[in-house]
């Protein structure tokens, strides 16, 4: 296990990614101290162009794009780390009981994710957000969590089942350890890898669901957030009229915060699967 | 044999559960169902029309089990209503004008990116750690987790509005009239040109990635090397041998991913004004037009369950082991 973190921080992808995910985590929580101007303030004239006074420019209301970006990371970070952490706690409960109980328990379950991983969607968002009316952030986070937590479920399963024969599991079995503490204590520990995929894969799956669906229309449009910036620069036709600023900048967040995020998990697939590393790690880490 | 019939059991109770979750959203929410799903309609719909609209939604007299037998009844006969939005075209017509459209993108971009994001992925594996590699695996990556929406918002502005390259909407020119005319499929083209590049730019990668780790994982064993010491040709090893075998994680996977690329094509269909299934989507999503957003969500689950069903047979095809249980 030790050696799994010292080969990650080894990793030069791991370490740009986090870097990348740690500044947006910080803006989140400072971006509102070092924000040019309030979320809702008007500074200035409709659509002015990027310039020393405002760096991103203006949007339809006069406000500041960068000021706006940083104010909505939070709630855009928030919904997406909430969402992440509650399709990683669904899908590993539901895989590891499943995969270590097997029998009934397992059909039951994996009928379960099956008819979610099948059920497509993004279709099936829009209904339920269609009927919730303006929903918001913690709504999305809720519908989100609830409809995409099949693929983790599955892939939790399926490595449970390798690790349930193990002589240790076994040993526990023998020793009467109860069946949680064999979940939470014997298997856990050594599903972190792939809980620790499941979870930055999550994060990123729902920051990006969350301003697709607010650019949608189905968000509160009211609350400043990435996707809510699209949606007003979509709603008042920034990109037909040339103002490029206004989407650049919520689009630009999203990429980066993206990339770092897929780096960090890219990083650690070659970690935890050796082949994949590429020569220039292996030289590097024998030096 | 008993394989198939088993997945054509359980594709019947996916269909079902999208089915109970239509049935239940109206009449889980506050307030009175009726008034929910038909605020809009009443305004629009001749009194007829409506009360035969509650009745395909199952809003008959009786307690829910009867009233969800109505709904699945009208589900299994592809009776989905009456459109609210696109009064008065029922919904299966305003769905199944806008499917082709959907279908060209998606089909389209899946097999591009499929051949070229495979064909890299190769060539990123076989010479892993080279220059190629060492750039094009970490790109992909990057290119991945860019959301469709991005990618369409800034092909929409840099090709069509600011170059001027490519059409900024719609499915082709207004004033060319339908049909087999060389104009006509080449403005056809040429409107969907931008949002199959965008779909491609968002598939590409995973196909890459994927192709590359499985095929990196396969170099490694024992027939490989037995391959290449028997002296065959490195394209024979390459291509006859690694890729041959690494495909077949593709290809279970390609059902799975189809579902995020009909999402994706929902969404650079409203960037671009493209007349699919999003874009229609859309349009019942502004007019609250609850009959055309359930019968959307069918529709995509029935896609999503044939193109499961395809690569099952596909499956069976590739995978012997799968025949003989």
């Amino acid at each position: 296990m030790r050696a799994f973190f010292t080969s990650l921080l080894a990793n030069r992808k791991a370490s740009i990614g986090a870097g990348i995910v740690a500044f947006f985590l910080a803006l989140a929580l400072f971006g509102p101290l070092v924000a040019p101007a309030g979320p809702n303030q008007r500074v200035g004239r409709p659509h002015e162009a990027p310039s020393a006074a405002h760096i991103m420019g203006t949007t339809r209301m006069g406000r500041d794009v960068l000021a706006q970006t940083i104010h909505g990371t939070r709630t855009s970070l928030l919904v997406g780390l909430s969402a992440g952490l509650m399709i990683t706690a669904i899908g590993t409960a539901v895989g590891v009981t499943a995969g270590y109980l097997g029998g009934r328990v397992d059909e039951a379950l994996n009928l379960i994710t099956n008819v979610v991983l099948v059920i497509p969607n993004l279709p099936l968002m829009l209904v339920l957000a269609a009927f919730i009316g303006a929903a918001s952030p913690a709504t999305i986070a809720l519908i989100i969590a609830g409809t995409a937590w099949g693929w983790g479920a599955r892939v939790t399963r399926a490595q449970t089942q390798s690790l349930r024969n193990r002589d240790y599991i076994h040993a526990a079995e023998l020793l009467g350890e109860p069946t949680w503490r064999i979940l939470a204590c014997e298997l856990l520990p050594n599903l972190v890898s792939i809980i620790g995929f499941n979870f930055i894969g999550s994060v990123l799956y729902a920051v990006v669901t969350e301003a697709t669906l607010e650019f949608l229309g189905l968000g509160d449009a009211l609350k400043v957030s990435w996707g809510t910036l699209l949606y007003n620069a979509q709603t008042t036709s920034a990109l037909q009229v040339g103002a490029w600023w206004e989407v650049a900048c919520p689009c630009l967040a999203l990429v980066l915060f993206g990339s770092g995020l897929s780096l960090i998990n890219f990083a650690m697939d070659e970690v935890a699967n050796p082949r994949l590393r590429t020569l220039r790690l292996k030289l590097r880490a024998v030096a | 044999m008993s394989f198939l019939l088993r997945r054509a059991g359980f594709y019947v109770v996916a269909f079902v559960v999208a089915a109970i979750f239509n049935f239940l959203l109206p009449r889980l929410m506050p307030g009175n169902p009726i008034d929910i799903m038909f605020a809009q309609a009443g305004t629009v719909l001749p009194p007829e029309s409506l009360e035969a609209l509650k009745a395909t939604f199952g809003f008959v007299d009786g307690p829910w089990p009867v009233q969800f037998g109505h709904y699945l009844a009208s589900v299994f006969t592809f009776d989905l209503g009456l459109s609210v939005r696109f009064h008065p075209l029922t919904v299966n017509a305003v769905l199944m004008q806008a499917l082709p459209w959907t279908l060209l993108l998606v089909l389209t971009s899946s097999l591009i990116a499929f051949l070229m994001g495979s064909a890299l992925g190769i060539r990123a594996a076989w010479r892993r750690g080279g220059a190629f590699d060492s750039f094009g695996a970490p790109a992909a990556l990057m290119i991945q987790a860019v959301p469709p929406l991005v990618t369409s918002l800034v092909a929409l502005f840099v090709l069509s509005i600011r170059l001027k390259w490519l059409p900024t909407g719609y499915a082709w020119a207004p004033e060319l009239d339908p049909g087999f005319t060389l104009a006509f499929i080449g403005s056809v083209l040429a409107h969907a040109a931008l949002p199959i590049l965008t779909l491609v730019v968002a598939q590409i990668g995973g196909y890459l990635i994927t192709m590359r780790n499985s095929m990196i994982n396969l170099l490694g064993e024992d027939y490989i090397t037995l391959a290449t010491a028997k002296g065959l040709s490195d394209g024979r090893v390459r291509y006859a041998y690694a890729a041959r075998n690494a495909l077949l994680p593709t290809v279970t996977s390609f059902a799975m991913t189809l579902g995020a690329t009909f999402g994706g094509a929902l969404i650079t269909e409203i960037v671009f004004n493209y007349p699919g299934l999003g874009y229609t989507l859309y349009q019942g999503i502004t007019a609250r037009d609850y009959p055309l957003i359930q019968g959307q969500l069918m529709l995509m689950t029935l896609a999503m369950l044939t193109a499961n069903f395809a690569a099952d047979l596909l499956c069976l095809a590739l995978d012997p082991r799968l025949r003989r249980a």
